[in-house]
């Protein structure tokens, strides 16, 4: 096998893009007509939206077939066939794989897989593993507890199925995955951005080790924006002394996109196994044009056991207008997943995003990588509180560090902030996905709306 | 593209195994061992297709 050879699939990835889209519309015609055709939940939604397979000749008419989002799915599992539901496509007895979403914004969904649904998993996850250089020869750890979450599970899968050897971190604490990435010299690994900056934290302060000496050459991160925020990746690339790379996927979608070893800013969209919609926040309206932020609606086009299709998957973001030099054909996202839809929200009449907070916070030197932001109500005024920690060796400059981060919050997101200083050490930590913005303002439902 | 790939060439072979896969699994209808191993080969080559994309 030719280990220089840059893309995984040198063919699919460098497709001319009026070819590409002669494939998705292919592809979304054939998972379009499966489940139609194979589950009553979506024959019954189709039909009440008067929509049928034969409709779909062109990629706008695309638009015609109903969205799918979260709270159908929830409303339809432990529902026969138990526990999955009717959006179920395949028999009971061909689901070998039970996942769970993580319930950050709910009542968890249950996700099945066929076995080639959980090839399909893995074959996404080989795309973004070797565009971010992972090689046979590569000792790749795993600092993941395996359970019922989908999230590394199939990075795990891939790296096997690229030619890596793998190393399961499972139930050991973070020390001693630390202490074990140092005795198996590992060269890659994969986790939260909030995690891999904790693991940074742990080794030296509980370790007296310098994560950058372990030879940790490669980072692979998801469930959380902050590898393609520039000031966290800038953060952990130097903590471990490696490149980090973002990815993004969900329980419910599969692993859709990631940034390539050229690390362009974003992250490139698997369109051959996906179809990227992008709707305006206020009207729905399709946004084809480069740097106009909208939500996401996105198609698995090879995901058989419970499909997914037009699924509204409430994340923000926005096209890039230039080209990866990578020349992939597929097409990037500026900045990567810009945040949840249901995360933006207007504060003081203007609209907020925690990402932009993360971004300040981690670019200034004399901060610690955990912060919390709440928003609250006094009366009719819309308050915020921002609680950062002061880096150790810094505690003498926090007037000063307070300046500079109330000036650089007015500059990127036009608000002012109360500031309140801790000790390192000070604010939660998390091992997974952090919860770091909290909208306190109760029965504001004006709050709450996405704009 | 890379020029040495022939997407056209490698679904030709694909459709071999597949049809291969396919044949041990009715044969294997009562041999656990040989029906379960060739699901999994014909999962793998699933995967070949969607790689080969329109070509398969």
């Amino acid at each position: 096998m030719n280990q220089g050879q840059k893309y995984w699939n040198p063919y699919i990835e460098t497709l001319p893009r009026e070819d590409l889209h002669r494939l998705q519309l292919k592809k979304f015609k054939r998972i379009f007509q499966w489940a139609y055709t194979h589950s009553k939940f979506y024959r019954r939604l189709y039909e009440k939206a008067g929509v049928t397979p034969a409709d779909i000749t062109t990629l706008n008419d695309i638009r015609r077939v109903p969205k799918v989002d979260k709270s159908m799915m929830r409303d339809i599992q432990g529902k026969a066939p138990f526990p999955y539901g009717d959006a179920l496509c395949v028999p009971l007895e061909e689901v070998v794989e039970f996942r769970q979403t993580s319930g950050t914004t709910g009542q968890p969904v249950y996700q099945p897989d066929t076995w080639q649904d959980w090839e399909w998993w893995a074959e996404c996850w080989a795309y973004i593993l070797w565009a971010q250089g992972y090689r046979p020869g590569d000792r790749v750890f795993m600092p993941f507890g395996y359970n019922v979450f989908v999230a590394f599970w199939a990075g795990h899968y891939a790296a096997e199925k690229i030619g890596c050897e793998v190393v399961p971190g499972g139930v050991l604490d973070t020390q001693a995955r630390i202490l074990k990435i140092k005795e198996v010299r590992a060269t890659a690994m994969m986790g939260t951005p909030t995690y891999i900056s904790g693991m940074a934290e742990t080794a030296k302060s509980r370790l007296d080790i310098d994560p950058a000496t372990l030879g940790i050459s490669k980072i692979t991160c998801a469930g959380e924006p902050g590898a393609s925020i520039a000031s966290t990746k800038r953060r952990m690339e130097a903590a471990w002394n490696a490149k980090v790379f973002d990815h993004a996927g969900a329980t419910e979608i599969g692993a859709w996109s990631y940034e390539c070893a050229e690390q362009p800013g974003g992250v490139h969209v698997n369109e051959a196994f996906f179809l990227v919609e992008i709707e305006d926040l206020d009207t729905g309206e399709p946004i084809e044009e480069p740097g106009r932020k909208g939500r996401m609606v996105i198609t698995a086009f090879d995901r058989m056991a419970q499909p997914c299709i037009r699924f509204d998957a409430k994340d923000v973001i926005m096209w890039d207008h230039t080209p990866c030099p990578c020349d992939r054909s597929f097409r990037l996202l500026k900045g990567g997943v810009l945040g949840r839809a249901d995360d933006i929200t207007k504060v003081k009449g203007v609209l907020l995003s925690p990402a932009a907070i993360e971004e300040v916070v981690r670019s200034i030197d004399g901060l610690g990588d955990e912060y919390e932001v709440i928003v609250d109500r006094l009366g009719d005024i819309d308050r915020i509180k921002l609680k950062v920690e002061i880096a150790p060796g810094y505690e003498d400059m926090a007037k000063r560090l307070e300046t500079v981060l109330k000036d650089q919050l007015r500059l990127k997101t036009n608000l002012g902030y109360r500031i309140e200083f801790y000790d390192h050490g000070k604010l939660p930590r998390y091992e997974v996905k952090a919860k770091r913005f909290k909208d306190l303002r109760k029965g504001s439902l004006h709050s709450r709306r996405v704009i | 593209m890379n020029q040495r790939v022939d997407p056209a060439l490698l679904a030709e072979q694909v459709k071999l195994i597949r049809a291969a896969a396919e044949k041990l699994r009715v044969m294997g209808a009562d041999f656990p061992a040989v029906d379960r191993n060739a699901l999994r080969i014909l999962a793998s080559v699933k995967m070949i297709e969607l790689n080969l994309g329109d070509a398969a």
